[in-house]
């Protein structure tokens, strides 16, 4: 069972929370790494989703996106990525590798949200005399946004998942204290060093799903969605 | 590719631990999920989603070292691996599963009532079969990332395709790491499509053309 002691005592030794292999440091560290790879990603995916829902063309390239990537293991991109891009650069090549295992989720929500407003709203919209322009800004964006923040969330859990393998490619994160921990038997160490990790992955996950409750615009009655 | 053909052997011998600690998990996982998604009473449903949601978000490097110090297991080993790879199985395939069994129409469960067929017959003759597709689906995503999940259990000494990254990256030989990638990607595409054979064999009465009079 969880020997509360040993965690305990890792916890309360302020030995453990400073200094470079420190807890804030490496905290700060895993979401640096987490959010830049994020930010990266969606400047691109994001419009790209939108523009795909709004044209209605390439949507087979977002469904291929989704089932290839599922089938690609992250850790072999990341370390593959960083080994070609050379180990000086290791910092960028660690941000684009998880800003490209982040892209398919990104993409995958900007489109569904796009694709599946009525198609009434947006024939209203264009009866009105909106041009292309006013009906992504006004319409499609807003009613797109739960889902285009739904993407954000599976985003983030994947980054910060695979951000824990970091330090395998000499970087930090949460992840070095079970890395470390591993090669030096220090169990305590490790056991610790995951719950931060579960702690800031789950809290990150439900912080982005109030988001997305509160931010995304619902329509007013729901019950005419239903004859479209 | 010359690596990959001058090491073959070698590569087949870690596809085989991979294929040996993923496949156990996704087929009790499976099961366990669909038995879950059964018994859980409706009320229920929507804090089983937020618990399992919550897991299924949890790392998989984090989840295989927590749980030596929750249940007592070896640190390092395939046992955590295939425990927590259960776990990410059903965490994903519970909401498919209940949506799969809640897609059944009432009236064709009415009608299977009303011919004497007892609850247990219905389930296995009427629920399950009608139930297959929305199955399969869940399943095909659950096995495709638990394929590529099992590489990371390369970090906690089991020896899988995964120990091509750490392998390839310390000993700076790139097409080690690409040989790895290329072959969880093939395995994971494979069972994919095999999945969706299965799912087609098995309810070919979807494909069958009638002429309605």
């Amino acid at each position: 069972m969880l020997d509360f002691t040993a965690l305990g005592a890792w916890f309360s030794d302020p030995e453990n929370w400073a200094g470079r292999y420190g807890l804030w440091n490496l905290v700060a560290e895993h979401l640096t790494l987490t959010f830049m790879a994020i930010i990266v990603a969606a400047i691109v995916a994001v419009p790209l989703g939108v523009a795909i829902g709004h044209f209605g063309r390439g949507e087979l390239f977002v469904m291929g996106l989704g089932s290839v990537s599922r089938a690609i293991p992250t850790m072999g991109l990341l370390f593959a990525l960083v080994l070609v891009m050379g180990i000086e650069f290791r910092e960028l090549s660690v941000v684009i590798a998880l800003a490209a295992i982040t892209f398919p989720p990104l993409i995958a929500g900007a489109y569904s949200g796009v694709t599946t407003i009525p198609p009434w709203i947006r024939d209203s919209a264009t009866a009105q005399g909106m041009t292309a322009w006013q009906l992504v800004r006004h319409v499609e964006l807003p009613l797109a946004s739960a889902s285009i923040i739904g993407g954000f969330r599976i985003a983030y859990i994947q980054v910060v998942s695979t951000v824990v393998l970091a330090p395998l490619v000499g970087l930090g994160g949460v992840g070095f204290g079970i890395i470390k921990g591993l090669a030096l038997r220090d169990f305590p160490q490790v056991t610790a060093s995951s719950i931060v990790i579960i702690v800031i992955t789950v809290t990150g996950d439900r912080l982005i799903g109030l988001i997305q409750r509160f931010a995304g615009v619902r329509l007013g009655q729901p019950t005419l969605l239903e004859t479209s | 590719m010359e690596w990959f053909i001058a090491n073959w052997t070698f590569v087949a011998g870690l596809a085989a631990t991979h294929l040996s600690v993923s496949v156990v998990p996704i087929v009790v996982g499976a099961v366990l999920a669909v038995v879950f998604a059964r018994v859980t009473p409706t009320r229920w449903v929507n804090p089983a989603r937020g618990v399992l949601g919550a897991i299924y978000a949890i790392p998989s490097l984090a989840l295989f070292v927590t749980l030596p110090a929750l249940i007592g297991t070896d640190f390092t080993g395939p046992t955590n691996v295939v425990i927590a790879l259960t776990i990410y199985v059903i965490a994903s395939m519970y909401f498919s599963a209940h949506d799969a069994f809640h897609q059944v129409p009432r009236p064709t469960v009415t009608n299977a009532e009303s011919t004497g067929m007892s609850s247990r017959q219905i389930f296995f003759h009427v629920e399950l079969p009608m139930a297959v597709p929305g199955l399969i689906a869940g399943l095909r995503v659950a096995a495709a990332s638990t394929i590529s999940i099992a590489s990371i259990g390369a970090v906690v000494g089991v020896r899988n395709l995964g120990y091509l990254f750490i392998d390839g990256f310390q000993r700076k030989i790139p097409e080690e790491i690409i040989t790895g990638v290329l072959a969880i990607f093939v395995i994971a595409i494979t069972l994919d499509a095999g999945l969706w054979l299965v799912g087609r064999l098995m309810t070919r009465w979807r494909f069958v053309k009638v002429d309605h009079a």
